[in-house]
């Protein structure tokens, strides 16, 4: 029974997931399931800090420089890297907000993302495994 | 009188010649030395991305194995390690500390700017900033910075307090955000005094000054306030963002009070409530940024009861600036253009002819397109004006009523800049960039660095069309 309902549960996730490599992924404290794009550039821009329960959102990011931060940003976020950057720079230079956390590799965002409260992060659909949740971004 | 211009140009030439050499063999050593470090990491970012989708890790011991292979397959330096520290989130309240430090070189033709530029040229211009923020709340954050800053006369190197900021988020619900901000704040205008001090944040070594005024920073920069902050969603079009302030603005520095003053007067400044907003709009794909702001700053002048020729009496000021800013990005433009008007009004207490009833509307703008070649190299060409009086833009109304005291000085009335230069982001963490200004006028040049005569009432040794060309070495983390 178990086994069916993951099996199940598994199938559909694949479906959301058939177009795309890549996955917005969080921990699996987090209550979200699905979220507005807008809303997840509200979050790659550092200004939604809070997940709707109140709990504090985290974000990771990998470098700049990154094909899969690139890739975001420019197909889900919908802005370059180069903005996001000056985005986050205006925050924490001001004192009016923070930067994402940087990672260095898929493994840290996927071991990241697993243990730390409130995490938010992408990963190519190879690294994802049950440890994290993956967002449905509408 | 030919020959001497010739004799004279050519020493110019050559002296800028000889330090164009200098700091382009400077550059050349410090951009050796970082792509050496570069070319260390590379092999290790090489593997990671190369063994990346093929490993699956395995669920059940997570965490604990993924941290150990990322501690002995990387073997940071100490530096890394350190800065990794510094910003994990395994410590408590999410402490972020970030800070920069950036060195420039520049050299004038003639007029001294952050030192004495024209007598070959000076380093005078050092920028250094370290802040943290804390959140240990939620909704609240903590953050500060400390920031020095040594350029000419105006700024010692003395680190001061530029922020320290309590900020509660009152109200969020997904693409809407209300807050409030205490403490002291950056003043929130046009798209660079935020942050004007840090170099990866500017299009250039020197922001163009007919808005950014270096020589009245210190007033522009920060102050004692009380701020709300909103973030709205426009329909489905971009976002708002708005900050509306009530201030007590810092006037008690020599810089402020000989650009407000004339010259450095016995008495001082007195801080009145004061206040700032702005709005910024911005579309969902970051491409169009519009924003407009305004600041209606009051001060008064308490005189000292020393009996001296420079001594005023009890006046006040108003300075009420609004400025225009409108930003396009795209993968490789940023176009950019500010456009701010400037009245100020002086009230009739100064006791002296020439304060008393004073008021007069500056009008500043300027144009600036930044290029990016690739994500190493920029570009970037701008032509920016500054004009003390808008009724009088090449000062001759303003020299005609002293005509014998001002003749000759029209040029400090205006300052007409074109500039063209290059930055070279050698990691994403040290930056190497030089820049050329050809400008016509003094209009904001510092007082302080080029002193006025006290007897003449005229600047000692300044002209009204000069060269700048400057380099510079930024590190953030």
């Amino acid at each position: 029974m178990c086994f069916a309902l993951t099996v199940c549960l598994w199938s559909a996730a694949a479906e959301v997931r058939a177009n795309e490599h890549y996955e917005i992924v969080t921990n699996p404290g987090v209550n979200e399931k699905t979220l507005s794009v807008n809303s997840l550039r509200s979050i790659f821009s550092m200004r939604l800090k809070t997940w709707s329960d109140g709990t504090k959102i985290r974000v990771f990011v990998l470098s700049d420089e990154d094909q899969l931060h690139q890739i975001v940003s420019k197909e889900k976020l919908n802005v370059f890297p180069y903005q996001l950057r000056s985005t986050w720079d205006r925050l924490v230079f001001s004192g009016t907000g923070q930067a994402p956390i940087k990672v260095n590799s898929s493994e840290e965002m996927l071991a990241k993302i697993a243990t730390t409260p409130g995490a938010i992060g992408y990963l190519w659909r190879a690294n994802i495994n049950e440890n994290v949740n993956v967002l449905e971004i509408k | 009188m030919k020959m001497l211009t010739c004799s004279r140009l050519s020493s110019y030439f050559s002296s800028s010649v000889r330090w164009l050499g200098k700091g382009i063999a400077v550059l050349w050593v410090i951009g050796a030395v970082s792509v050496q470090a570069q070319q260390l990491d590379q092999p290790k970012s090489q593997s990671e991305s190369a063994k990346a989708p093929v490993k699956w890790v395995q669920a059940k011991d997570l965490p604990a194995e993924a941290t150990e292979a990322g501690n002995t397959k990387e073997k940071p330096g100490v530096v890394s390690t350190v800065l990794k520290w510094w910003n994990s989130t395994d410590r408590p309240g999410d402490l972020q500390i970030h800070g920069f430090v950036s060195q420039a070189y520049i050299t004038t033709s003639d007029n001294d700017v952050f030192g004495n530029s024209d007598k070959g040229g000076s380093f005078g211009l050092t920028e250094a900033g370290l802040n943290a923020s804390l959140r240990p709340l939620p909704r609240l954050q903590l953050s500060a910075q400390v920031l020095s800053r040594r350029a000419g006369e105006g700024n010692s190197g003395m680190p001061r307090l530029d922020y320290a900021i309590f900020d509660y988020r009152l109200y969020s619900q997904e693409v809407n955000q209300f807050g409030i901000r205490v403490g002291r704040l950056k003043n929130p205008f046009g798209f660079y005094n935020e942050t004007r001090d840090v170099a990866f944040t500017r299009p250039s070594i020197m922001l163009p000054q007919s808005i950014y005024f270096d020589r009245t920073r210190n007033l522009g920069l920060s102050s004692d306030s009380v701020q709300l902050y909103g973030d709205t969603a426009v329909s489905d079009w971009g976002t708002l963002s708005t900050q509306f302030g009530v201030t007590l603005p810092i006037v008690d520095n020599r810089d402020t009070e000989s650009s407000l003053l004339g010259v450095e007067r016995p008495g001082e400044l007195n801080r009145q409530v004061s206040y700032i907003g702005r709005g910024i709009f911005e579309t969902n794909d970051k491409r169009l940024r519009l924003g407009i702001s305004g600041i209606w700053l009051n001060t008064s002048y308490d005189p000292t009861k020393l009996r001296s020729p420079l001594e005023l009496g009890p006046g006040a000021l108003e300075f009420t600036p609004v400025i225009f800013s409108a930003q396009y990005n795209s993968e490789r433009w940023t176009l950019t253009s500010e456009y701010a008007i400037r009245p100020f009004q002086y009230n009739n207490n100064f006791h002296s002819p020439r304060f008393n009833g004073l008021h007069f509307v500056g009008e500043s703008y300027y144009f600036q397109g930044e290029y990016r070649f690739t994500p190493k190299w920029e570009g970037f060409l701008r032509y920016d004006a500054l004009f003390i009086d808008r009724s009088d833009r090449d000062g001759s109304d303003w020299v005609a009523q002293s005509p014998v005291s001002r003749s000759g000085l029209g040029h400090t009335r205006f300052a007409k800049d074109i500039a063209v230069g290059i930055r070279w982001n050698v990691t994403p963490a040290f930056m190497l960039r030089a820049e050329y200004h050809h400008v016509n006028g003094t209009g904001w040049l510092s007082g302080l660095d080029n002193p006025i005569d006290l007897k003449t009432n005229r600047p000692i040794d300044t002209h009204q069309y000069w060269d700048l060309f400057a380099i510079q070495a930024s590190y953030r983390f």
